[in-house]
């Protein structure tokens, strides 16, 4: 069974949809629904493959394109699959009462939108990657302004207007690295890449963290990221914060690793990751809309990911590996309960938390809160401990205080949350959640305590995988030497 | 009733100057590298592509690495354009039947019913000699949308067939990645080469495998979906 | 005269000039002007200036099209086709990306009447 499959299949759904809609109403959400499951079954059984592997597109590599699949981009891969699937699930009973219209359009943009999150974790050609960013990009402006009233369209706009810069600046990096090198491919690259005179290398690298930095949020770069939050639906915003910037962050640091593997920049990005984090929950403290409110709450965590990940040692990566989960399982959670609610209520205010009368919806937000916050017992608690552990060990104190003065600024803000939650105010009615969404909640809910409980389950993996994404020379010689 | 005081001073536009220094600064840096490297003979990576081009038959090189050995880019490219006019019909499609153009001039309404039929077997001809000399699938889509596109303008009642054009992305889109995935089944490798493509045939119609075959599904795809894209662009339900 | 505009140095000195212009032009309007259809028309020409540079850049004055026939086999001496490819492809992707964004735009001025990139404020800071 070929990766390949990951991004054929959903291509080939999303080009077939007018056939398939003839097959009845909801022919083209069943059929999306089985096709996503063969992709978690088939992505599930390539776990057992136990090294790396090259898989051929045309030609051979260094030549062709190829894709790598190894512990790391399985991972990521998996966690994909897994939250498109789970997502599915929980659309396929929304659209019982609330629908979009043209529905197929939407199936066929999610389809793509995986395509191109897989693709950007697997592919080893830097012009490939630039052809799923554009994927995956658009396919996310046009969600984010689906519902085309205004506000869902002024995000649509101001997504697209910073993606199109971000595609400027990107192109601009690539016709440097082909005029400079002479290949496409980034073992090819990587392997010359210090031989370059210095001054190209540096225009070459500040062109990359420019295009990349719009689209990893990082300060300064992240002042379209609440906005577009607000404005989109929270249906939308729990696969952006989940699946998208995970990809992104992804292949920012894959490529890092691999051009500048001596850390040349590392102390400027752990510095700017930690900062970016500081400002985004200063300015998260006085939201009143939920929405804009969880949105600095995510600049905040994908800030924090964003420096573990730059710190470049194996302990570091592997930190930063397990907040990547927590973080998306639990902003999953927080924006699919919140679309439940903006079904009901219409409205987004921090009051209508009160609205939240089902004690089962509240404690599953308490958890995914607390696993954020990094409490002891859930999920987010290991990845910010072993983050904070690598700081400390590192001697980088002054990160170390800008990350827990964050940490605190934010805890500030979620006990405000959790207070608006379990207050006895006036009481609304309860919000109709049915049965199978409540055990999709509770499924999410129970692998963040299971984890947080007993790690050991997928450390092993992903300190392999932490390892795999810092060896950057047996990448180098698998594709070109191989 | 007060005298509002207007000031004869003209005030310095900040923004602009500010924005003018930052951007000059900005290219001035860049330039000054730019100069600084000006790129030698170095082996590229295309022209051991170019050396590789004889095997498969195709007389022109760029088609090659377009369809076949950057194929998965254009398949890319293709799902970028499908996925682009998608929004731009979500956005902009109206049912209604009233459009608001303008009557067009007497001699436009002649001479593209004149030259109509001209670029459209001149957008075919660039599609299918794609690889044979200059041009392809993406340049013949594109003269075949321009071919539309005055007919939408000439003619007040001209109106592309919605199910026609799905019809005929669908078709296109569909047998592309199919043509990948057999090539996976009976070669191994996606978007392998598994038709007859001997070197001497080269200069032929029917030469290089897939490779004509992909390009003229790539020429259907862009030309339905460029015209579609021109159409919503048009046609509108009331004036903006 | 004309044999020293001929040499490639001053060939690839005139391109990068002349395509770092256009970029200063692409940039400066997309730094300062706030009408939205203006914003992309300054994003149009950054990236078009960007293909002129690669194309210019990775262009052999003195050699062939890469075009095989008869008597023109000997592919040492023609020119490089993955700038061609690549250019291809990027200007197919920036044009999609733009004709979308001139679609929100009309959509959005539909609605709300609004052009100007300030004054979009629908959601309260």
């Amino acid at each position: 069974m070929s990766s390949i499959l990951f991004i054929a299949l959903p291509l080939l759904f999303g080009f077939a949809t007018p056939i398939l809609s003839k097959f009845g109403k909801n022919g083209v959400a069943y059929t999306s629904m089985i096709m996503q499951l063969f992709l978690l079954a088939l992505a599930v059984s390539l776990l057992t493959t136990t090294s790396s592997y090259v898989e051929i597109i045309s030609i051979a590599p260094p030549l062709g394109i190829s894709f790598v699949l190894n512990s790391a981009s399985l991972f990521f891969v998996l966690l994909f699959t897994l939250l498109m699937t789970l997502f599915s699930l929980y659309y396929l009973i929304h659209r019982k009462t609330d629908a979009y219209k043209d529905e197929t359009k939407f199936f066929i943009l999610l389809n793509m939108l995986l395509a191109a999150a897989i693709g950007l974790v697997l592919s080893s050609d830097i012009f490939n990657i630039y052809v799923f960013f554009e994927i995956a990009g658009i396919s996310a402006y046009i969600l984010s302004a689906y519902k085309k009233t205004s506000s869902a369209l002024e995000a649509g706009l101001k997504y697209l207007l910073t993606g199109a810069v971000a595609s400027v600046f990107l192109v601009f990096a690539i016709a440097l690295i082909y005029i400079n090198i002479g290949s496409l491919n980034l073992a090819v690259i990587a392997h010359s890449f210090e031989a370059l005179p210095y001054n190209i290398k540096l225009l070459i690298s500040i062109l990359l963290l420019i295009g990349f930095g719009f689209k990893v949020e990082i300060f300064p770069l992240n002042f379209w990221v609440t906005d577009v939050y607000q404005g989109s639906s929270s249906l939308v915003n729990a696969l952006f914060s989940g699946i998208v910037v995970k990809a992104y962050l992804f292949v920012f640091f894959h490529i890092l690793y691999l051009f500048l593997p001596n850390g040349d920049f590392t102390v400027f990005l752990v510095y700017l990751g930690a900062i970016s984090m500081l400002v985004a929950e200063i300015v998260g403290l006085r939201q009143t809309n939920l929405k804009r409110l969880f949105a600095y709450s995510s600049l905040g965590q994908v800030a924090l990911i964003f420096t573990a990940f730059a710190m470049q040692n194996k302990d570091a990566i592997q930190a930063a590996l397990f907040i990547v989960f927590s973080h998306s399982v639990a902003k999953f959670i927080i924006f699919l309960v919140l679309s439940a609610i903006e079904k009901e209520h219409k409205s987004i205010h921090i009051d209508t938390l009160k609205a939240l009368n089902s004690s089962f919806l509240r404690a599953i937000m308490l958890i995914a809160m607390l696993s954020l916050l990094g409490i002891p017992l859930f999920a987010g608690f290991i990845g910010k401990f072993l983050a904070l552990k690598s700081f400390a060990v590192e001697g980088l104190f002054v990160v170390l205080a800008i990350i827990i003065i964050g940490s605190l600024i934010e805890a500030v803000y979620y006990f405000k949350l959790a207070g608006f939650m379990f207050a006895k105010g006036e009481k609304r009615e309860p919000l109709k959640i049915a049965l199978a969404q409540k055990t999709l909640f509770g499924l999410l809910a129970f692998s963040l305590i299971l984890i947080g409980i007993a790690p050991i389950t997928i450390s092993g993996f992903l300190l392999d995988a932490s390892s795999v994404m810092l060896d950057g020379k047996s990448y180098v010689s698998m594709l070109v030497g191989g | 009733m007060s005298v509002k005081k207007i000031s004869l001073k003209r005030e310095l536009p900040t923004t602009t100057l500010s924005g003018f220094a930052l951007s000059g600064l900005l290219v001035l840096t860049i330039l000054n590298i730019l100069l600084q490297n000006m790129p030698s003979k170095i082996q590229t990576a295309g022209d051991a592509l170019l050396k590789l081009n004889a095997t498969e038959g195709v007389a022109n090189a760029v088609t090659t690495v377009v369809v076949f050995f950057r194929g998965f880019d254009t398949l890319g490219e293709i799902a970028v354009l499908f996925i682009a006019s998608l929004g731009i019909g979500l956005m902009l499609h109206s049912n209604s039947k009233c459009n608001i153009k303008a009557e067009s001039n007497f001699m436009l309404q002649t001479a593209s019913k004149l030259l109509f039929p001209i670029i459209l077997l001149f957008g075919t001809y660039v599609m299918i000699y794609g690889h044979l000399s200059p041009g392809g699938g993406f340049q013949g889509g594109v003269i075949i949308a321009s071919g539309v596109l005055l007919l939408l303008i000439s003619h007040k009642a001209f109106e592309v067939p919605h199910s026609v054009i799905v019809a005929l992305e669908t078709f296109a889109g569909v047998s592309y990645v199919l043509i990948g995935l057999i090539g996976l089944l009976v070669l191994d490798v996606f978007l392998g080469n598994f038709l007859p493509h001997d070197i001497s045939q080269m200069g032929l119609l029917l030469s290089g495998g897939i490779i004509p075959l992909v390009y003229i599904i790539v020429g259907i795809k862009v030309g339905s979906e460029m015209s579609m894209i021109v159409q919503n662009l048009i046609q509108r339900d009331h004036d903006v | 005269m004309f044999e020293f505009f001929n040499q490639p140095e001053v060939i690839k000195t005139i391109v990068t000039l002349g395509s770092m212009l256009l970029f200063f032009v692409g940039l400066f309007g997309l730094l300062t002007r706030k009408h939205i259809i203006k914003i992309f028309i300054s994003i149009a020409i950054m990236e078009t200036s960007i293909f002129l540079l690669f194309i210019g850049l990775t262009f052999k004055t003195d050699f062939i099209a890469p075009i095989l026939d008869k008597i023109h086999l000997d592919v040492s001496t023609m020119n490089d086709p993955i700038p061609h490819a690549m250019i291809l492809t990027a200007i197919v992707i920036g044009m999609a990306v733009l004709a979308l964004g001139v679609s929100f735009a009309i959509e959005y001025f539909k609605l709300t009447g609004k052009t100007d990139i300030d004054e979009m404020s629908e959601m309260r800071h």
